[in-house]
Formats: structure tokens, sequence, C-alpha cells
């Protein structure tokens, strides 16, 4: 029993939170929000990082690394609100394909060149294409409609949910950092509005929310990794505590930033739009709810101290 | 990470298990909050002691087992998992141990710990008084030194146990005229010392869970000061950081109490509101999410790591989780749940656990200065206007 995340995970992450930090900032989401929201350039660093490949086996060219850092890194994405739909290509289907057999075009994801779709009937629609029907309120998401052939494989949904689980931490995070700093340059009655205790206790509690989601977040990373019969309930925990500390965050950044905070002036919007999208996708709150409920208390899931961990 | 545990790890569980199994009292013990209950928890703690079980963690010297923080966690698990007696010793084991390991010279090693891990002393947390709460700077009560002793004269109030505990540590103020927390000392005092009143105070509950306390010219030898004089802050932040950090509430209790109520949710699903159940399951939802903080914390700190400020955080999540737990267990039991005993006679647990939880967003430091703690030291948010 070890419940620590290797040092090396997080260097990675760490590398990847230092080079989106220098090359997405929010200027980035507002230019693409203004000209057309790809940009292949940032794909192609995303490619020479070598983050489509992650998952990918190293014989294959990939980087041949767990779930558990692919939750490191799409937390990461979820801290910078990504545009592009790195999440679910490489984080979501690369495992699904690998676990259904399907390695043939593994090493073309490595490239960069092939970008899986990863559609799940339990969506109405996929993020990474061009509809025209269907507009997302989250301005960097693409919507198109589900291909006919849409799986409804569980393992596809608790990956989907895991990765949409990561980000949504990440989401959160972003958004608390921007309240926090916010609230210290806002001055009102002559003082920071930060040195209020109605703004500090609505951040510091959102500080619970996060502090008690990510140990979560990990914990269905590792079971969904190690195949634990229970892995399903873990992830279902993952995304209940994870939108959940993603609505806070998103609600509390608003309330502290004033009608600053309304407007489409702050950058705060799109990551609190990204936060509605991914609490609905690959299952919504009343789906996950529902898998907790029907394991605790209407199944027979080992509950109590002595049950952990299986 | 490797959420399996160790063949050692399991053997050691089984251990634990068996134990309590073949020495768990009989009957469910009385409140630790009255006398005689009081006095039953006692004989248990001396039990556990003589099973070698009163403090796993600590060094075997002083009647500990050496064990790790995994270790720790499982022997928890293990005993809230069996429904054991609360430790009616916890301010000592919890609190002032690890601050005496932290503080204390060998003399006072070998003089306190022993006995404590034994249980054949309990002690009495003395910080607050009647003008100091959660403005702890502000006390007043003095110690000032004649020769080999300090004289202690004033009031110390809400000290837990302390109605029938038989030694408190407190902090006095050693300088004369300071202010704030400069001149302070943190200091062991015999309860039954001549000039030490003691006034139990009663609780919601009707007992007399703790005491005021009242100084008259008490004498207490200047070995009984832990580190320096004037150094007494500084000492009781540390013993304040195990109170909220990994210590005082483990994991296990939450995850018991959760597993009762699930329990009880399905014994009362006819009649339950329809929130209740989401309130159930998000219940063990926040229980198991403390217990995976934990062990994060446990192995952060295994690998050298230690905890700050973050002890705030899991204070406030706790001692809230608790309350609503308890909540929704007065709600599923609806009529019965201002009964004391219940008509097959069992105690109502959930209501004397209910009435308890709402101490816990209090005690320890309020979680309104847990919450400040939070925004000003790990957010860096400004430390201006009120508070
Ligand atoms: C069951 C129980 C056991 C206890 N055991 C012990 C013990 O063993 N030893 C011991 O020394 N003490 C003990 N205490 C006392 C406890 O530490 C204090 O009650 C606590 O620190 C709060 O102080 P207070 O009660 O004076 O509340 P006050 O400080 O008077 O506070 C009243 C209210 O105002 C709020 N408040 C105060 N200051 C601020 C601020 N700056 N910002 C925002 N809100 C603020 C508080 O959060 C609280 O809600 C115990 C208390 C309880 C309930």
């Amino acid at each position: 029993m070890d419940f620590l995340i290797a040092p090396e995970r997080l260097e990675l992450a760490e590398a990847v939170r230092d080079y989106l930090s220098g090359t997405h900032g929010p200027e980035v989401l507002r230019k693409l929000d203004a000209d057309g929201n790809r940009d292949t350039a940032i794909w192609q660093g995303l490619v020479e990082m070598g983050l489509p490949g992650l998952l990918v086996p190293e014989d294959q060219g990939g980087l041949g690394m767990g779930l558990l850092d692919a939750v490191l890194i799409a937390r990461e994405c979820g801290r910078f609100c990504l545009a592009e739909p790195l999440v679910e290509s490489a984080y979501v289907s690369v495992p699904w394909m690998i676990a259904r057999g399907d390695t043939g075009r593994l090493a073309e994801v490595a490239t960069g060149d092939f970008r899986p779709i990863a559609a799940h009937s339990i969506n109405g629609w996929h993020s990474d294409g061009e509809d025209g029907s269907l507009h997302s309120v989250d301005p960097l998401r693409n919507l198109a409609q589900l291909p006919d052939d849409a799986s409804d494989d569980p393992h596809l949904l608790d990956l989907g949910a895991l990765m949409a689980s990561a980000q949504l931490v990440g989401l959160a995070e972003a958004m608390l950092d921007q309240a926090v700093e916010y609230s210290k340059l806002r001055e009102q009655f002559g003082q920071p509005v930060g040195g209020f205790q109605a703004i500090k206790h609505k951040l510091a509690d959102v500080a619970v929310a996060l502090e008690f989601a990510r140990p979560v977040l990990w914990r269905a990373a590792q079971a969904l990794e190690d195949g634990e019969g229970s892995a399903a309930l873990h992830v279902s925990h993952a995304k209940l505590a994870a939108s959940d500390a993603a609505y806070l965050a998103g609600e509390s950044a608003i309330q502290v930033h004033g009608a600053m905070g309304y407007t489409y002036e702050v950058d705060l919007h799109f990551w609190m739009k990204r936060a509605w999208a991914l609490s609905g996708a690959w299952g919504g709150r009343g789906f996950h709810a529902r898998r907790v409920d029907d394991a605790i208390i209407g199944g027979d899931h080992p509950i109590g101290p002595q049950n952990t961990f299986a | 990470m490797q959420l399996q545990y160790t063949p050692r790890q399991q053997a050691f569980r089984a251990e634990v298990r068996e134990w309590l199994a073949s020495n768990l009292p009989e009957k469910p013990l009385l409140t630790l909050e009255g006398e005689e209950g009081f006095h039953q928890h006692v004989e248990w703690e001396r039990k556990l002691a003589q099973g070698n079980w009163g403090m796993v963690t600590w060094p075997t010297s002083y009647g500990g087992r050496g064990l790790d923080l995994i270790e720790w966690l499982i022997f928890e698990e293990e005993y809230w998992g069996a429904g054991a007696p609360l430790r009616v010793n916890q301010n000592g084991i919890f609190l002032l141990g690890p601050t005496i390991m932290e503080y204390g010279t060998e003399e006072q090693k070998a003089r306190f710990l022993t006995p404590m891990a034994a249980g054949e002393k309990i002690w009495a947390q003395a910080w607050s008084e009647p003008g100091a709460g959660s403005d702890m700077a502000a006390i007043k009560t003095t110690a000032y030194r004649d020769g080999d002793h300090y004289v202690i004269n004033g009031q110390k109030t809400w000290s837990s146990r302390a109605s029938f505990a038989d030694w408190g540590f407190g902090l006095f103020r050693t300088e004369e005229g300071s202010q704030r927390h400069k001149g302070l000392s943190f200091i062991l005092f015999d309860l039954n010392a001549p000039g030490v009143t003691r006034r139990p105070i009663r609780q919601l509950h009707g007992n007399p869970g703790f005491a005021e306390l009242f100084f008259d010219e008490v004498r207490v030898p200047v070995e009984n000061r832990l580190a320096g004089e004037g150094e007494g802050w500084k000492v009781a932040m540390a013993t304040a950081g195990f109170e909220r950090g990994l210590m005082l509430r483990s994991p296990g209790r939450f995850q018991a109490a959760a597993k009762r109520l699930v329990e009880l949710f399905r014994k009362h699903e006819h009649n339950a509101a329809p929130s209740a159940r989401e309130a159930v399951a998000k219940a063990w939802m926040e229980s198991q999410a403390y217990a995976y903080n934990t062990y994060a914390v446990a192995a952060k700190i295994m690998a050298g790591g230690s905890i700050g400020a973050e002890a705030s955080l899991n204070k406030i999540f706790w001692s809230e989780l608790d309350r609503a737990m308890h909540r929704t267990a007065m709600h599923l039991l609806g009529a019965a749940a201002e009964l004391q005993q219940f008509a097959d006679g069992s105690a109502n647990d959930w209501l004397e656990g209910y009435i308890f939880s709402l101490s816990g967003p209090i005690y320890a430091g309020s979680n309104e200065i847990q919450r400040n703690i939070t925004a000003e030291r790990l957010l860096g948010m400004p430390r201006v206007g009120a508070g």
C-alpha cells in the first residue's frame, strides 16, 4: 500500500504545465475564440511534447505510460483550458483501442497524424468535429453529431468520465487561482476585497472541495488501470467530486469577481464554460450518482473502514 | 501508487482484528463524558496498553510498537470497524505525546510518555480561557517564577476531560506584562495539585464533558515546562497542528458512521425524504475521500514530507462531514430522533453523535478560523479587514 504519486510522474505533469503556461495563455484562448477555434501550431506543439503518444506503447512510437500519468496531464489540459481535443482522443480513445486489441493505427496517433474520436452513446455528441448545427456554450468546443456506430462500451464510458474528471479538477484549480489573484488586486472600501472574510471563506471552501476531490481522482485512475472490480464506482465518485468542485469553483470565482466576472472581458468564462460542458459529458451527475447509489445503498459493495481499499 | 496491502500489512490487520475480537468490552461503555463512563474508558485504555495497542506508532521504548503511518491507519480501520470505544486519552496520546516527542527533554519523555501509552495518566488540554477562545493569544493566566517552581494564578475553561482527568497541559503567561503570543510558556501540571479547583461544566447532552479550572497559587516545578521559557506559542502551534492534522480524527471513525448510516437508510427507506438518499451516498463518498486523503498525507510524511496549513482543510472537512452525516440520521429517525433510548433498550447513538458533531466545527480552532488560515496561508489572500 502506497498512496503516493511517484515524483517522476509529477515532474512530467510539471513540464507540461510549464509548456502550456508559455504557449497557451488566456490571450491564445481569446484569439482562438475570435478567429476560429483551431490552430494547427498548437496541435503540433503537443505532438512535439509527445503528448498524443503518452499512452501509445513504446514499440509503436509512444511513451507507454499509464492512466494515472494521463490523468495528471489531463488535469493540466483543464488548468489551461486547452482548446485541442487531446484528452478525448489520446487519453480516452487510445486505452480503449488497446483494450479492444484495435492497435493498428496507434503509431499514427503518436505522430499526431491520426486523431481517433472517442464517441460513446451516453453523450449526445462528440467534441472534435464541425457540425454546424450544434453550438456549445464553450466557444472552443466543436460539437458534432455522434456517429451511428457510437459505442456503448462501459469501459469507454469509464475512461471518458475519468478524463473529464481530471480536466474538471484542473479547471477548478485554475478558477480558484484566478479568483485569488483578482481578490488581491481589486480594491473596495480602501482595501483588497480578498481581505474580506466573506470572500476568503468562499475561496477556502473551494480549496476544501478540491483537496478532497483530488485523491478520489487518483484512486479512480489507479483502480481503472488495475482493472479493479469496483473501478466504475470509483470513477463515478471522481466524476461527482470533480464536477461539484468545478461548479463551486466557477460560481465562487464569478462572485469574487463581481460584475467583472459576469463579463466576457475577464478570461474566467472560458474555464467555467468548459466545466459546465464536461460536467455533463460522459455521464452527468444523475448517471454517476445513480451508479454510486446502486453500489453503496442498493448493492453489495463492501463498505466501512476495513474496506478503504479492496 | 500501489493500492494493495502487502502480505505483512494484511497479517498485521488480521492480528489487530483478532485481538479486538477477543478483548472488546462485552457491553458498550457508558459515555466518557460522565464519571462512571470515564472510568470504564480508562479501564479500556489500560487493557489496550496491556495488549501493547495504546499508541502503535510510538517507539517501543515508550510503550509503542514503532509502526509506520500506514500500519497506524490499518489499526484505526480495524479499531473503528470493530466498534471499539472512543479514546478517553486522545488529548494525551494524539496531541501532547507527539509534542513531547518533538520538544521534550529525554527526562520528560521518559517521565510522561510511558505512563501515557500505558493509560495510567489521562490528560486534559487547558488552553482556552473565558476571554481567550478563538483569540488564544489573549490568554491572561500567569505563571510567575519562584525559585525552581512556577506559581500559577488564573482560570482556564472548556477543558475536555478535565472533570476527571489526572494531568493537564496549558499555556501560561510567564513574562509579566507580556502581550499576545509573546512571553507564554507550555506547562504540564497535576490536576490534583493544591490550589487547582475544577468546576465541571454540563454540555448540551447534560454530561460534564469539560471543566473550568481555577488556579490559586498552584506550584509547579520548572522541569514541567516543555521547551524554553517564552516559547509556549510555538509549541502550542505544533500541538494544534497535530490536533487538526493527521492524528486526532482518523478516517475510520467517519467511515464506520457512514456504514451505519447506509444501514439506517435501508431500514427507513420507506419514509425517507428523496434527498436523504443522496445525503447518505454523499456521506459514504466523503468519508472515503477523507480516507484517501489521509493515506496520501501519511504516504507523503513517510516519504519525508510534512503537513502544514493543509491540516485546516482536513479539520473543516471532517467536522462538517460528521455533522451532515448525523443530521441525515436524525432526519431518517423521524420521531424516534428524540429518544435517548430506543424501545429495544439500545442507546440512541445517532442523537449522542449528532450533539457531539455540533462541537466539531468549534473545537480545535473553529472552522471560521480554519477558513482564515486556509485563505491567508494556503491561498495567499490578504490579511486585512476583519480577522
Ligand atoms: C466540545 C468542546 C471541547 C473543547 N475542548 C477544549 C479543550 O480541551 N481545551 C481547550 O483549551 N479548549 C477546548 N475547547 C474550546 C475551543 O477551543 C474554543 O471553543 C474555540 O477555540 C472557540 O472559542 P470560543 O468558544 O471562545 O468562541 P469565540 O472565539 O467566542 O467565537 C464565537 C464565534 O465567532 C467566530 N469567530 C471568532 N473569531 C473570529 C474571526 N477572527 N473570524 C471569524 N469568525 C470568528 C467563531 O468561529 C465562532 O463561530 C473546547 C470546545 C468544545 C466545544
